[in-house]
């Protein structure tokens, strides 16, 4: 009955460390760790944190929840992982002998004892045989100190963000901005981009139809832009009246002419990225304003003529993790945004929040976790308030203005499995949920529940998509499991469903009340058993957004297919602890002969595919649909295609300079359309996934761009 | 003559529940897996495999290359469900090397028969520096690929509703 693939039956005995078990000596040198720890301070702090706490998406490099990950497996297996993957999103960017003594740095760390012999990386030694998690107590107080100057003294903004001043670096003026109302926001002008998805309704769908299936091929570079390198970039470029706002790592803010590419005002808002993931979706527009939700968790206020800030406010402390990544939605004078990386246990939990776009002044906060005693609150297995966290909002909601109803999509529990939350067959409300909330109050008008008790970090945050079906008005969305959901908006009640890649996380779907059934293995699944999830928790569906296109009722979608085994890692239940708490191992989706790309056309009416594609790299946009019958998606594989809506068939392509990322616009000046495509780094899982799988596609390490495609003259541009 | 007729569809239409003499087959890709950064550099390679049921024996074929150690052992195992793994089967014959092939010629039981319909089974070939797992795959029925980048009709291979499912493991 020996169960390879993954070994699960040795696991229990080395998880919890080796405490009881004298230690060997270590594979290192006293030289290597000690000088292991300014290269770990200078290469690595930044993200998991000075005292290898971990923080965000960046795990515990010590203590029992390191141990409990990596006890069992070798220290060959952690200098190749270091090696291949870090700094994150720059593996093998560090000569082999700085890798060695970070390494030789962690494993100092977690209590091994240096001996005569230096690491050289291709020792197979299990880690529990050497390490026990605790860290020596001079070391813990070196940790603790103020880090120092010089070479590998205080942590350097994360992954080559070049030296630069804050402020506004480039004074300019639109003398002649027309503020943005709400009607505009309502019923945008044909040629505008005014908002994250474009629409209230979120169809990232252009009514420009210059460019068509017949003259698409004959798309040329207009104008190009050089971004900030350094962070990651999903830019979504907000256009009015031929501007083009565009966010940059660093929470840089720019004004460009859209029809040449000229800058006009830049506001390097800062801080300097310290991370290379979480990179700032999107902006909004509304009155005289720029909203800028900052990767450290605050919201600017920019003047849209001259890119001055006019007020700020903290929507949480960035110095504890938090952080904005979703971008805004403006609605009826409030400016509405998401908090993101709440996954420590604390006090504080998850919000939605509202802000008078006049002032900054904070109008409501939507706390996204029911606590004891509220509704829903019974619904994480008794656990104390501090440990339920999670249900962020990554992505920025959508608006019904005649419903004034607006909708946010929230993140799985965390830690992500049920072992470690220690949540039992809980829903852990409102993770992984739609919510419902009256905008002008933040009051909550329903919500619905699409993952009860999520174990496989399989987000269902992602775009909700108001479409109307006769007088049914209803919203789509899509999770990482990559169901598809369609939901009546008015009551929150499910109406239907369709699986868009295969799974097996789920054994079936109830089909009338949506409430989805987990296979018995997850449901009985324990810390350390190795669970099979299929999608990964790279989707499905992930931040790579759909788009609607009303005119053939068909939502077009980006999805990936790869599977995980998750491994439910223990966390210490104490104030401060924080992390994912789960290991995973990634393999090739059955079925997909290694194609972790495909496109797929569903009708909203009926649910069903009209067409699909596969491809073997995973699609790294968001899609955009036109009037003109062209939809446009980029991919990991440095890939942008312009393909015919109704059928699905390429119809024109081109190589970027580094893999297509963000999210694709159309916009129109002097009567000409264009479209803009980022090429850029960044994106969490559905670029680290295909890195891991996919070791034959490369592309650069840096590069961020804007680029913006128009007909020549001679082909209907104008 | 009607009667006949009616005979030989019903026959057609229960057929697939029982072992048709005239064969089934099940193939995949075998690919890299289980897979982090960390085990990248000693889980490498690609391979195929095919089985074929006549109705009493099932034999099995395949090959590999690219492995980055030498191939250890290989075998059939029965998984909990579609990209579920579960306990070994079979062992199969496997050239020694980094690059070779597979096979075996196996008889199987009537639940084990359900499984490979079902497609719980799946090929697992291990390496020196992969002992759990170098080149995997889930074996399935053949189906249709256009091509990368060719659009089919409707949402294309879906396992769970494209392999028939056990009733009473999913």
């Amino acid at each position: 009955m020996k169960r390879t693939f993954l070994g699960s039956t040795v696991l229990a005995a080395g998880l919890l460390g080796a405490s009881a078990i004298a230690l060997e000596q270590g594979p290192f040198t006293i030289d290597q760790s000690r000088a292991g720890r300014a290269l770990y301070v200078a290469n690595c702090a930044a993200c998991h944190g000075p005292e290898l706490k971990g923080a965000g998406e960046a795990p515990p490099l010590a203590g029992t929840t390191f141990i409990a990950a990596w006890g069992n497996r070798s220290s060959d297996e952690l200098y190749n992982l270091v090696k291949a993957s870090m700094p994150y999103g720059n593996g093998n960017s560090l000569d082999p002998d700085t890798y060695r003594k970070i390494v030789a740095y962690v494993l100092a760390a977690n209590g091994a004892q240096p001996g005569s012999k230096a690491l050289t990386g291709s020792e197979s030694i299990k880690i529990n045989t050497i390490a026990d998690g605790k860290t020596p107590a001079a070391m813990a107080a070196e940790e603790r100190a103020p880090a120092r100057g010089g070479e590998g003294g205080a942590p350097r903004a994360a992954t080559f963000y070049p030296q630069t001043r804050f402020g506004l670096t480039v004074a300019g003026t639109l003398p002649n901005y027309d503020p943005v109302t709400d009607a505009m926001l309502a019923h945008p002008k044909d040629g505008d981009w005014l908002m994250y998805r474009r629409n209230y309704q979120g169809w990232s769908h252009s009514p420009l139809s210059q460019i068509n299936a017949s003259n698409v091929k004959g798309l040329q570079l207009a104008w190009s832009w050089a971004m900030n390198d350094g962070g990651a970039a999903q830019v979504t470029p907000i256009v009015h009246d031929g501007i083009m706002f565009l966010s940059n790592t660093a929470n840089t803010v720019q004004a460009l002419d859209a029809k040449t590419g000229e800058l006009i005002w830049e506001n390097r808002i800062g801080p300097a990225p310290t991370r290379a993931y979480g990179a700032t979706r999107s902006l909004a527009l509304y009155g005289d304003k720029v909203f800028v939700p900052t990767t450290d968790a605050k919201l600017y206020a920019l003047d849209a003529k001259t890119g001055q800030i006019v007020w700020q406010s903290v929507i949480e402390d960035a110095k504890e993790g938090y952080s904005n990544t979703g971008g805004a939605i403006a609605i009826r004078g409030k400016i509405l945004v998401g908090l993101t990386y709440c996954n420590r246990y604390e006090t504080k939990h998850c919000f939605i929040s509202a802000y008078d776009a006049n002032t900054g002044k904070v109008a409501w906060r939507f706390k996204t976790i029911a606590l004891k005693g509220e509704p829903g609150g019974d619904t994480w297995n008794n656990l104390a308030d501090e440990f339920r966290q999670g249900a962020e909002t990554w992505i920025a909601g959508t608006y019904d203005p005649d419903l004034n109803t607006t909708y946010w999509g929230t993140a799985q529990s965390k830690p992500w499995t049920r072992a470690s939350r220690a949540s039992g067959a809980g829903a852990t409300l409102y993770a992984n949920s739609t919510l419902a909330l009256d905008p002008d109050s933040g009051k909550l008008k329903w919500y619905y529940s699409h993952a009860p008790g999520e174990n496989f970090d399989l987000d269902e945050v992602f775009e909700r998509v108001l479409v109307d079906h006769g007088a049914s008005k209803d919203v789509l969305t899509i999770g990482k499991v990559g169901v598809l959901w369609k939901l009546n908006r008015v009551t929150g009640q499910y109406e239907d469903s369709a699986q868009t890649v295969f799974q097996n996380v789920f054994d079936k779907i109830d089909p009338k009340t949506g409430i989805p059934t987990y296979r018995k293995d997850v449901q009985a699944a324990k810390i350390g058993d190795w669970i099979s999830s299929c999608p990964g928790p790279a989707g499905g569906h992930d931040w790579p957004a759909t788009s609607y296109d009303p005119k053939t009722d068909l939502m077009v979608i980006p999805l990936h297919q790869s599977c995980v085994m998750m491994r439910a890692e223990p966390m210490e239940k104490k104030i401060g602890v924080g992390g994912d708490a789960g290991s995973q191992k990634l393999f090739e989706m059955p079925g997909t002969d290694g194609n972790l790309g495909k496109l797929a056309a569903y009708n909203t009416t009926t649910m069903k595919a009209l067409w699909s594609f596969q491809q073997k790299a995973p699609f790294l946009t968001g899609v955009l649909t036109t009037d003109g019958g062209v939809g446009f998606v980029g991919d990991f594989d440095r890939r942008v295609r312009a393909f015919e809506t109704a059928t699905g068939r390429t119809l024109w392509q081109t190589r970027l300079p580094t893999s297509a990322q963000g999210h694709i616009v159309s916009y129109a000046v002097d009567g000409k359309q264009y479209i803009a495509i980022e090429s850029g780094l960044g994106g969490g899982s559905p670029v680290g996934k295909p890195t891991t799988l996919l070791p034959g596609i490369h592309h650069p390490n840096n590069g961020n761009t804007i680029l913006v495609f128009a007909l020549p003259e001679n082909l209907n541009g104008n | 003559m009607r009667r006949v007729g009616i005979c030989i569809l019903a026959l057609l239409a229960i057929a697939p529940a029982f072992s048709p003499a005239w064969g089934e087959s099940f193939e995949t890709r075998l690919s890299p897996s289980p897979l982090t950064d960390g085990t990248r550099i000693n889980i490498t390679g690609e391979g195929r495999a095919l089985v074929q049921w006549d109705g009493n024996i099932l034999s099995v074929s395949g090959n590999f290359t690219g492995l980055a150690t030498g191939v250890t052992t290989a075998a059939l195992y029965d998984g909990a469900g579609i990209g579920i793994p579960g306990p070994k089967a079979f062992d199969l014959t496997v050239s020694p090397g980094t690059a070779g092939t597979i096979w075996a010629s196996i008889k199987l039981t009537s639940s084990q028969l359900k499984d490979l319909r079902a497609g719980h089974f799946y090929v697992q070939i291990d390496s020196e520096k992969a002992p759990d797992g170098n080149l995997t795959g889930w074996l399935l029925p053949p189906y249709p690929f256009a091509g990368e980048d060719v659009p089919v009709a409707g949402p294309g291979f879906l396992p769970q509703f494209d392999v028939p499912q056990k009733a009473s493991s999913r």
